[in-house]
Formats: C-alpha cells, structure tokens, sequence
C-alpha cells in the first residue's frame, strides 16, 4: 500500500502527460467531472467486455460501455449533456447477451429501434438499438442496463448523466444560485461480487445467483481506494477512466454529485465538514424552485441504490480558535481571497470598555455575521493599520442570538493584557495570531499519515522523519471521504482500500498553492 | 438463529481454551516486551517534556465525569486507548453462566486517574461504549488520548486516535484520521484541541484501522449542549417553558426535559474472536449477530447500573453505559440517536410513543431560509456515522414501560439467543 501511493505521487508530478495519450479531441476542465460531452446531439456507446484492476492485484472481468469504439469502461462514460437538448443514443453490441439502457428521471426517453424487451428495446449480440431523450431538467441521473440489470450493472453497465442547466452552465448545478459552485466531483457508489463475475466469465452465466450475492469489492467511480486517487485516464487502469480525487481551495463551493449505482446503501461520510444536500434524483431540494430552502446539512448520506444526490461542500477553517496558517499576531494576513480569507469581519467598539469589564458592545453593520452563539477570538486595537502595537485578545459570545453586546469569556489572552479601550477603537473577529492550543508529542510517539504535511498549519512545512508522510501538494489539508459502513473500506479482504477517497484542501493564496488541478477531462464525443 | 450460526458459537467455545493457553505463552514472552517498550517511554519523558502520559489541561478539573473545570468554557478530558473485555448479553457472569467474554479495543476515561497510574489503572481497562464526551457550545475542549497498549495483543504496536466525527471546520491535524494526520503511539499522550462552535449530536471513535479499531469497539456518544439552554422558550413539562434544547431554535421546538444517548452498533463475535486469538482477520465475511445500544444487548441494556465486570480484564468495570430511558408523563424526551454499526443500517422505532425528529448530523432540522424540517416519524434509519434527535413528548400518555427497538427484526437477538438485542425500555412514570 505504502509503495503504491508513493508511487501515485510520483505519478501525480507529470500526469498531465497523460492528457495526450488520447487521441480524441479532449478539453481539459478545471471545474467540470470527467466526462464525454457530444458536438452533434449523438453518443454511439458500446457494450463489451473487458477487465478492470483491483488494488489486491486481481483484474475482473467486466461488461461495459464503450465510447464509440474505445476502450470497455467502468462505471460507463458520464455523458455531459445541456437542458433541452435532444440526445440520440446509439448503442451497439460486441457482447453475446442482448444489452440495452434505461434512463431514470428522464421523462421522455424513447426507445427508437432495437428488438423487444422487458423494460425497453435491446441491442441483440452484434446488432444496435438506438434512444432518445430530452433533458428537459437538469441535474444528475442514472443510467444503466435495462436487460437483466440484476446482473448487467452488477457486470458494468451503469453511468451518469450530467445534465447542465440552461442558465449558468459551467457555474451552477441548477439554475438556482443556491446550487452554483467552483469546482464538481462525481462519486458513484457500487459494490462487487468477484464470483458472479468468474462465472459470467466462464460462460456458466445460468449458475449465476444474484440473491446469494456477497460484495468484498467497493468502488467510487469504478476503483477502489488507492486507486481512487490516481489521475483520470491513468495508463495502468485503461478501463477505469475516472479518478475521485477532489482538490478544493479554502472557501471553494463543492459540488459533490453522488450516485447510487449498485444494490446496497452506502453512508458516505465527508471528513472536514458538512455538505450541504441541496437537491435529491435531479431535483433541487426546494419550496420554490429558486432557492434550496430544503436543503439538509449532514456529515453523512445514505446513497440509496438508484438514488442521485448533489451536495455542496465547503471548508474555511472559520472559528478554529487558533490560528490555521501558523502566523504571529505582526504576520501578514492571509486576505483578498474572499471565504478564503483569515475570516475578517472587523467592526468599532460602541462605547468604551474599562480593564474590568466584562462585555462590549459593537457598532452594526459587522455584528451580524460575527457567529450568531458560538464563542469566538477576536482582537481590540486602537487606532489605524491591523493589529496596532497596543492590542488585547479576547473571547466573546453574544448575549443572545442578534444582539451586538457581547460578553467576554476571558480577556487579556495570549500574553496581552486586558486594559481599557475607547469608544471607536478598533475590533475584528479572526483565529490570526492565535497559538497552537496544545503541545503536540514529539515525533517519536506519533505515527505520521502518508498524507501528513508534518505541520498543523495549512501551506507549513514542517521536518519529517526520514520516509514519512511528505505526500501533500502544498502542505494542504487532507480528508478521508468514504463510506462509513467500515466493512467497505476493504477490497477482497485487504484493508485498507475500497470505497474511500482522498480530498485535500489547499491554501487559498495562489503564491503558496499554485493549485494546479489533477486534470479533469472533457472527451467531446465526435 | 440457523444451524450455521451454532456451530460457529460451538467451535468457539472449543476453541477457545486451547487458544487461550496459547495466549499465556504469548503473554509471557511479550510482557517483556511491553515493559521494556513502557521503560524506554519513561525514562525518555525525562528528557522531552512531551512524551510518556501527559494530560494538558490549562484549568484545574472540577468535574472528572463531564471535564468541567473551574473556568466556565473550558472542558477536558483524558481517554485512553487500548484493550480489554466486555459480556455480551449471552455471556453473563457466574454463577448463571460461563465466566467467556468478548474481547475489544476501547476507550477508557482516565480523567479520575492520577498521571503516574494511567497505564496502570486503564490497561485493559477498555470500555464499551466508549466514555460518553458532552460539553457545552463555548467549550474550548482539551481531549487527551494516550495509548495504553493492547495487554493481549502485545504484538500489535497500533497506534489510536479520536476522530471527533462530524466535527465543522475540522483541522487535519486533530482529525483523527490516521493518513491524513498523526496517531499517538504506545507510551504517549496527544492532546486534542477543539474549539465548539456547532451544538448537537455527534459521535466519537478511533480512526485507526478503521475496520478493525470500529469493529473491536472504539465507539462513543458525543453531544454538545446549545448555547440556547437556561433561556425559558417552547413548552416542557407542567407546561412550563423548556430551559434545555437540542439545538439554538430560537421557538423552543428542540426544548426538552431529559435526555438519552441511544448509540447503536453490532459485533460480529468470530472478528473479536480472530483478534484475540492472533488470527487473520475476516473482513470480508464480517457479519454482525450482536445488536446492541450502548454497548449492551437487550436485556442488558436496561439494567440501570454498571454490569458484572469481566474476570478477563481483572474485573474492571467496562460497560458502565445504560440505555434505559425514564422520565414522568408529560415530560419531553430527547433521544440523541446514533450509529456506528460497521456493517449494517438500522431502523430505530419506538412503540405507542409519537417521535419527532427535529436534528439530523449534529444540525437542527431547518432549511437556510428558516423552513422548518423537522418532521412526526414512527422510524428512524441510520447508517454508520450518522445521527438523528428525536424529541419525545409524552404528554397524554398511559404510565407504563414502552420500548426502543431495531425494526430490523432479525437484529433482536444476542447471537444464537432469538431474543434481546438492539432493544430498549422506556419508563414513563406518573
Ligand atoms: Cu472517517
Ligand atoms: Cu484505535
């Protein structure tokens, strides 16, 4: 495991090399999943077989959907379509069982040609069947084998569809300004059972039993972790396209689009903070159509199979109670970043305070987006440029929920000294200058991750052991993503790996964190 | 329970004297180990200030259970990590039944504990649940972890943390998450830090081998009490207006009058088994057969006090966590639901008592521009690490005893034993 991701890293310093090793027409997104968009309202997909990579070195054998005539992929090529647009789906077969695909949540979904099925029109072996839908809403959506799909998506054929709005495309899941985000990560759950496979595989496909079934394989958009965290279009995996590697800067707008794609609830667990789920099969959670007044802050969410579910996560480090970039109280500020900022709401003292006293009271406008209960740091300085020579640190709380008095938990923190300020004097709410809390132990008596930046400071270095950690672009923050059914983070038996990602959270200022993005590619379909 | 399942419990108890001769073997040899390690840590915290058993608290404690200190915001508490025993409910003490009981890695509330006892007093002294952790919004919470080691797996040098799960805004570096942050290692304390902004119910486990860690029993409630509490709002009691709440609701529809910490989760008996006995560990076929809240199946869940220690931990007392709810007709109840099951989700339903479930993931139900979501339930379900509060408004109500249970109705079971489980009692008194 260890030389693996050592590996990986390695990898990560030149894999936009790999970018070219496609010879279609690929548009590197900064924002976007990766995925297949088309120039002319047509995909041509093809069912086949072939064989994915699992991290305890088996391959499996696969059935799935193919770009044209590329490579079998699993999970099946996300498709990137815009609301209204009519697609024409053509699906040919190279496998030796009639195929075919179903849209969920697709209202118009016709199926064009093709020989009769249960639940649509299939391709028969060596022949086509050909859809048609309008994406008439958007949001994300399933996709998957209507034939048999007990067993079909169990083999691979199931995938995504990314519908973008009409409005605000590239920006907005929806077209509320509630869904609008940076940057957007796809994470389709599915599990596995290796030995319907080998069955499928040695033509007993009539022994297969699909009630008897026992997953040891768990996957985020077809690998499991740590593979999760390889690049897109890594040359070792040519059948599992897409990485789950999310890489988020302090402040982003998440968008997280998870997918349902096999038979069992998964509790996806984000660690760093909540999400906030804003809209469930392609549907904004909403009252109104305009705002997600439904929306849900959760830290986990049961993806259901079949489900679809798009959640906006976002990381500040707001209210820490110490200072997350390491700085002395005379430091620059980490600031013009927006969320990314050192969380700066300065305001006035109204009124003056004594040595002795114990609450204060602010001018508005700036109360209101101090923290409405939760206790804070903030800093008192009289006179012009932050944070004057003279200064006190204090910790405040709000009298009630609106109100700008505010009682002082404890003055003259951090070596300043309580004294008496001025009707006026300056006041600002920030974590900037506030030590380490607590003494970390020497390197002896911990254990370093491999994705330890050897600092508690976002950007820091810090010296490591000889072979530890080190595997932290920038010196970010690092946070497990992963289902919370623990037995999953397991592939074949081996722990760790399977359903579990890696996200890393980076420091806003580009001069420290150039954030040059794992590539995300755009395949447009010819 | 099938064929199957009493075989399994059969060959155990086979097994189970032959391998713990082999565990004597191996504690004699590796005890030695042990001190060794132990006396290296020791005299090395001679020479750095920061190492061997360290528990940072700027306050003077107060308060051992509940970490209060003589400043109002701040809280510590010392855990430990390591291992030791618990009963299942078909594992009860002499003279009943046999003396065999489940081996665990857990958490054990050292904050009673003078420093220089702590290795001491918690080896073995793992318990299940886990200490239950509440502070209050406004806390700054100083949590120290040390390893203790694992007294029966001497082999096995793991490192713990505490992931204080769901935790906004959470540095990496008191995660918990061991890849992306440091674990603490045998002989040492690591203090985390947390500065509590967000009330609501939250849980606790190391994230260590997480599989492995989870499923051996390093699992415990964690709530944060609102700022809101001590403001008279909504209607309790004898129709007085409720001065304790779920969450700052600004109306009072969290307010109640007692409240519980229903944890739920399972243990698969041959994983615990496997670990104790230096075995491969079977995550692929792990299978949960003991449901259970709190630590305990039903019946033992309702019993008030602490159970029967195991003799294998030299009698410590390891499962100290009741589930039995009481309270007097016309009370609100707040149940503060959690899961940290492995394997398996949960339904949660309580019979002839109406539920409301007002919190979801440590978060008052409510949308961004105020819309209330809170919504009436006869069911709760969860996943691992998730968690749910439900307010219980008993005004109205038949004195009597009413019960919690998993609506997974296989899950009411103590292993072989077709009864128990993931039950509970629910007292109402007039
Ligand atoms: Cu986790
Ligand atoms: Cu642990």
């Amino acid at each position: 495991m260890n030389r693996k991701l050592n590996n990986i890293f390695k990898y990560l310093l030149v894999s936009s090399a790999v970018l070219f090793l496609v010879a279609v027409w690929i548009i590197p997104a900064r924002a976007a999943v990766d995925g297949v968009m088309t120039s002319n309202l047509r995909y041509t997909l093809t069912a086949k077989p072939g064989y994915i990579s699992v991290p305890d070195g088996n391959s499996i054998y696969m059935w799935g959907y193919a770009v044209g005539n590329g490579n079998m992929q699993y999970p099946g090529p996300t498709l990137i379509v815009n609301q209204f647009d009519t697609i024409t789906i053509t699906l040919n077969n190279e496998l030796t069982v009639p195929v075919s695909i179903v849209f969920p949540g697709q209202t118009s979904a016709v199926a064009l040609s093709g020989s009769p099925g249960l639940l649509t029109k299939e391709a028969l072996p060596g022949g086509f069947a050909q859809y048609r839908f309008t994406a008439s809403q958007p949001g994300t959506y399933i996709y998957y084998s209507g034939t048999m799909p007990e067993l079909q998506t169990e083999m691979g054929l199931v995938g995504t569809i990314i519908v973008r709005p009409n409005s605000n495309p590239l920006t907005r899941a929806y077209s509320s300004a509630s869904s609008s985000f940076d940057r957007e990560y796809l994470y389709l759950l599915t599990e596995m059972d290796p030995a319907v496979h080998d069955l499928v595989n040695k033509g007993k496909m009539d022994q297969v039993d699909t009630t008897t079934y026992h997953p040891v394989y768990w996957f985020v958009n077809g690998r499991s972790l740590p593979d999760t965290l390889l690049p897109p279009l890594y040359p070792t995996l040519p059948n599992q396209p897409y990485s789950a590697s999310p890489q988020i800067r302090v402040g982003d707008r998440v968008l997280i689009r998870m997918v349902g794609a096999g038979r069992d609830l998964h509790p996806l667990h984000l660690h760093g903070n909540h999400h906030q789920l804003i809209a469930r099969d392609g549907r904004l959670l909403s009252t109104t159509g305009t705002t997600a007044d439904l929306a849900e802050m959760l830290f986990s969410t049961s993806v259901a199979p079949g489900q679809t579910f798009d959640s906006i996560f976002t990381w500040t480090g707001e209210n820490l109670g110490w200072d997350l970039y390491g700085h002395a109280l005379t430091d620059p500020l980490v600031s013009g970043f927006g969320a990314g900022d050192e969380v700066f709401v300065q305001t006035t003292l109204n009124g003056g305070i004594t040595g002795g006293a114990t609450q204060l009271q602010i001018n508005t406008p700036a109360a209101g987006s101090w923290p409405a209960t939760a206790a804070f740091r903030a800093i008192i300085w009289s006179g012009g440029g932050f944070p004057g020579s003279a200064r006190e640190v204090v910790r405040l709380k709000r009298t009630s929920p609106g109100s700008s008095t505010f009682n002082i938990l404890s003055r003259g923190r951090e070596d300043t000294s309580a004294s008496a300020w001025l009707d006026g004097d300056s006041i600002v709410y920030t974590d900037h200058g506030g030590p380490m809390p607590v003494l970390l132990p020497d390197q002896q008596f911990l254990t370093n991750g491999m994705f330890w930046s050897g600092s508690p400071f976002l950007g820091s270095t810090a010296p490591l052991p000889p072979g530890e950690g080190g595997f932290n672009p920038y010196n970010g923050f690092f946070f497990m993503w992963h289902s919370h059914s623990e037995k999953e983070l397991t592939s074949n038996n081996i722990f760790p790996g399977g359903m579990a990602t890696m996200a890393v959270v980076e420091h806003p200022d580009p001069a420290i964190a150039p954030f040059s993005d794992i590539p995300h590619i755009t395949i447009v379909a010819p | 329970m099938n064929t199957i399942q009493n075989n399994m419990k059969k060959n155990m108890k086979d097994n189970r004297g032959t391998i713990r001769k082999e565990r004597l073997r191996g504690l004699v040899l590796w005890g030695g180990v042990i001190m060794a390690v132990w006396m290296l840590m020791v005299s090395a915290s001679d020479v750095l200030a920061d190492g061997g058993v360290n528990f940072q608290c700027p306050a003077t404690i107060t308060d051992t259970t509940l970490g209060r200190t003589d400043d109002p915001y701040i809280a510590c508490k010392h855990l430990t990590g390591g291992d030791g025993y618990v009963r299942m409910a078909d594992q009860p003490p002499p003279p009943d039944g046999n003396a065999a009981a489940t081996y665990i890695f857990g958490f054990c509330d050292a904050t009673a504990i003078p420093v220089e006892n702590v290795m001491d007093d918690c080896l073995l002294g793992a318990q299940f649940a886990a200490p239950t952790l509440q502070i209050n919004e406004g806390d700054e919470f100083y949590l120290t972890l040390t390893n203790v080691g694992m007294n029966v797996r001497p082999d096995l040098f793991d490192p713990h943390t505490v992931h204080f799960h769901g935790f906004p805004n959470a540095a990496a570096v008191f995660d918990g998450e061991p890849m992306s942050s440091i674990s603490i290692n045998m002989g040492a304390s690591l203090t985390y830090y947390y500065n509590i902004v967000e009330p609501g119910t939250y849980l606790y486990h190391c994230h260590v081998e997480a599989t492995e860690h989870m499923q051996m029993g390093m699992l415990g409630n964690l709530y944060v009490h609102p700022a809101q509490d001590g403001t008279p709002l909504g209607t309790c009691a004898q129709g007085n207006p409720c001065t304790k709440f779920a969450y700052n609701d600004g109306d009072g529809l969290t307010g109640y009058d007692v409240e519980f910490p229903i944890q739920i989760s399972a243990f698969d008996p041959l994983f615990h088994l496997a670990d104790e006995t230096v075995q491969p560990l079977p995550f692929a076929d792990m299978l949960d057969v003991y449901p259970m809240i709190n630590g305990r199946g039903y019946p033992d869940t309702v019993n008030a006090g602490v159970l029967t220690p195991p003799a294998e931990n030299g009698n410590k007392n390891s499962q100290s966590v009741s589930s039995l709810i009481s309270a007097t007709v016309g009370q609100k109840i707040l149940v503060r639901l959690s899961s940290v099951a492995t394997i398996d989700f949960f339904t949660v339903q309580i019979l002839g008592i109406p539920m409301r479930v007002v919190g979801r993931d440590a978060r008052l139900l409510r949308g961004p521009t105020g819309q209330d979501l809170s919504y009436a339930a006869n069911s709760v379900t969860l996943g691992g690490g998730e968690t749910a509060d439900v307010i219980l408004d008993t005004t109205g109500l038949t004195a009597g005893t009413y019960f919690l249970y998993t609506a997974n109705l296989n899950h009411l079971s103590n292993f072989t034993e077709d009864f128990g489980g993931m039950m509970t009692e629910i007292i109402l008194n007039n």
